[in-house]
């Protein structure tokens, strides 16, 4: 606790201190960060403030703060001032600001501390301007001066240091493997299943969320259940396993790059045909679309979702559910990366109502979804926390409306926050991801 | 008379004015780096760019027009008024001829347009958080289009108001390029961004999943 504090003491200090020069490195760095469709956007808001009540942080707080337009106003007023040639020589008339200490202050306590990247008021925006994406423009060059809180540019760190975002030591993540491999032996009686590592040539590297292999063993082995049911050719990598990749979050596309093109790496390496990524929100967003751009590059094999894969495997007939085996009733989250930014809406659905007896929707739902609050690296800034659970009363609130007592979501950022809504706002759910849903439901060929 | 047509005159070169001012714009933001995308598409862009214009504009599609249904019809009115009287304008500007049966809808659409102007300028004036999300520019902008609907309206009923319509309209038609009401061209370019990049993801119209039967 104590060196959290000091960490947290220098970064307060840090920002305190920034020099002139700094700050115009910041403005250079933003700059180079804004796209001809950015720019746009920056022209576009009319302030109407529709987009206010489509915010998670605004409707649990109704402070203006928290209202989508105020956050890109502090971006746009920065813009204006510095690149805008009106905006420089009115900068009263249209609200231009410097990039003064206090202004990147409020950067940091609005852009990281209030905004889960979730794109909700986009959808709902007049103009349809991509707020997000202007967010963590901005969010990257405070990244470039080292001004990202604390526990966010850590997670980002460990993964660019160490391969993946929890630290896992190969040996560690290998043994893991070996243990859920014969505990999977166990569970479905063949001594010949197997969770393949660096299996070359094998159809399908499935990747994982790290958090899955120290917290939620549970997810990998579900996987692995479902890969041996339908006698897939797959394989996980020793090295390059992890699907998160913070680098969305914090703004940082040099690291983001450095994330994703370690799993473009082993897919090459393992000669791979098809890259599944495990039931992560961002994850999928930044490698089925981020990550290209980053790496600035076309992918020579299809980026899939697990989602996808089951969806597949069911139509197939490649396994079969029984769904009375799961019979409480089952609601649904959608992530927002997974749904509103990466596309992946219906297979969810497909998938729950083939494999539980009862499942209903939450209100709204697909990519009108609320946030859950644990995006855009929320669970990683503890400075935020208690905003984050304030914000996620709506979702505890959509939740109770269901009467559901489990709560899927395909993503484990999700998950997380979800647990800690349970726990606050009491609501006696159990939360699952849909591969482990399907692997309750699975019925074995007892053949093997 | 005389004073009347330099005015006229001073409409149009300021309609040039702002057109090239515009094109300035336009020029200095296209002049950051444009993307490429590498991501292979998973829907189809135009149908996303058809919903950004068409369905995903409707209040039954988005929430927050549904939940803001008045100003969200009052935005609608407020620019149908404007068009209407930017077109009364060009015409009268040029001399040519408004054809009888459209005056009176264009009067209406006018008086309908400045009271919902004049609605949402009092409204951004009496809630705390419009006030918060606002500037200068945001009363400016809006003072002067009411103004312009205010003169397009007496001079539809009076001529007599032309004078002061023309300065009216120069100011305003000046100010497009300063300020927020650059907005008008931006959107077309941002809506159809926004078609674009949620259309690519196939979220609004993306891959339906049949139940196995």
């Amino acid at each position: 606790m104590a060196q959290t504090e000091e960490v947290k003491d220098k970064f307060e200090e840090r920002l305190k201190n920034l020099s002139a020069e700094e700050r115009q490195r910041i403005l250079q760095s933003f700059k180079s960060k804004i796209s001809s469709e950015y720019a746009a956007y920056l022209n576009t808001c009319a302030h109407c403030g529709l987009c206010a009540d489509s915010c998670h942080y605004y409707l649990t707080s109704k402070e203006a703060k928290s209202i989508p337009a105020y956050k890109l106003a502090l971006v746009t007023s920065v813009f204006k001032k510095a690149f805008d040639g009106v905006g420089q020589k009115l900068p009263n008339l249209l609200g231009g600001k410097d990039l003064s200490i206090p202004m990147i202050e409020e950067w940091v306590d609005s852009l990281f501390g209030r905004c889960t990247l979730c794109g909700r008021c986009t959808i709902n925006c007049t103009m349809g301007i991509n707020i997000p994406y202007l967010i963590r423009a901005a969010r990257g060059a405070l990244a470039e001066a080292g001004l990202v809180p604390p526990g966010l540019q850590s997670t980002v760190d460990t993964a660019v240091t160490k391969g993946n975002n929890m630290g896992i030591a190969k040996e560690d993540w290998l043994e893991t493997v070996e243990w859920l491999e014969e505990e999977l032996q166990q569970e479905v009686g063949d001594p010949e299943a197997k969770l393949p590592i660096d299996k070359k040539g094998a159809r399908l590297l499935y990747t994982i969320n790290p958090r899955e292999a120290m917290f939620f063993p549970l997810s990998i082995s579900a996987a692995g259940k479902v890969f041996y049911a339908a006698k897939a050719d797959w394989t996980f990598s020793s090295e390059n396993f992890d699907v998160t990749n913070y680098g969305l979050y914090n703004g940082d596309d040099e690291a983001s790059g450095i994330m994703s093109g370690r799993l473009v790496q082993a897919m090459e390496e393992l000669q791979c045909k098809e890259l599944i990524l495990a039931e992560c929100g961002h994850g999928f967003n930044s490698n089925r679309w981020e990550a290209p751009e980053w790496l600035a590059r076309k992918y020579g094999f299809p980026v899939s979702s697990i989602l996808e894969l089951l969806t597949r495997y069911i139509q197939g007939g490649q396994i079969l559910l029984d769904p009375s085996k799961n019979e409480e009733t089952v609601t649904l989250h959608d992530p927002c990366n997974l749904v509103r930014l990466g596309g992946i809406i219906e297979d969810q659905r497909f998938i729950l109502r083939h494999a539980v007896k009862n499942f209903v929707e939450m209100y709204p739902n697909r990519e009108k979804n609320f946030c859950c609050g644990g995006g855009g690296g929320q669970l990683a800034m503890t400075r935020f926390a208690q905003r984050r659970l304030e914000a996620g009363q709506i979702k505890a609130d959509q939740i109770k409306k269901t009467g559901a007592k489990v709560v899927a979501t395909p993503c484990h950022n999700c998950i997380d926050q979800l647990m800690e809504l349970n726990k606050h706002y009491k609501l006696g759910i159990e939360i699952k991801t849909i591969t482990e849903i399907v692997a309750d439901a699975l019925v074995l060929d007892t053949k093997g | 008379m005389e004073m009347e047509k330099i005015l006229g005159y001073g409409v149009i070169l300021s309609l040039c004015v702002t057109f090239l001012a515009l094109c300035v714009l336009i020029k200095r933001t296209l002049s950051f780096t444009t993307k490429r995308e590498f991501a292979v598409p998973q829907g189809n862009w135009k149908k996303g760019v058809v919903y950004a214009f068409g369905k995903g504009m409707m209040p039954w599609e988005k929430e927050s027009a549904r939940k803001h249904i008045f100003t969200y019809f009052a935005g609608f009115l407020y620019h149908f008024g404007i068009f209407s009287a930017l077109i009364i304008l060009i015409l009268t500007v040029f001399a040519l001829p408004v054809t009888p049966w459209a005056v009176l809808p264009s009067k209406i659409l006018i008086a309908l347009g400045l009271l919902c102007g004049i609605g949402l300028f009092i409204k951004r004036i009496l809630i705390d958080h419009m006030r918060q999300i606002s500037c200068l520019d945001d009363y400016v902008a809006n003072f002067l289009v009411d103004m312009f609907l205010v003169l397009s309206f007496l001079t539809m009923n009076s001529p007599g108001f032309r004078t002061i319509l023309y300065i009216s309209a120069i100011a305003m038609i000046l100010y497009i390029p300063l300020g927020k009401i650059r907005h008008c061209f931006f959107f077309f370019y941002s809506r159809f961004l926004f078609g674009r990049f949620f259309g690519r993801r196939g979220v609004f119209h993306g891959k339906k999943v049949q139940m196995k039967v």
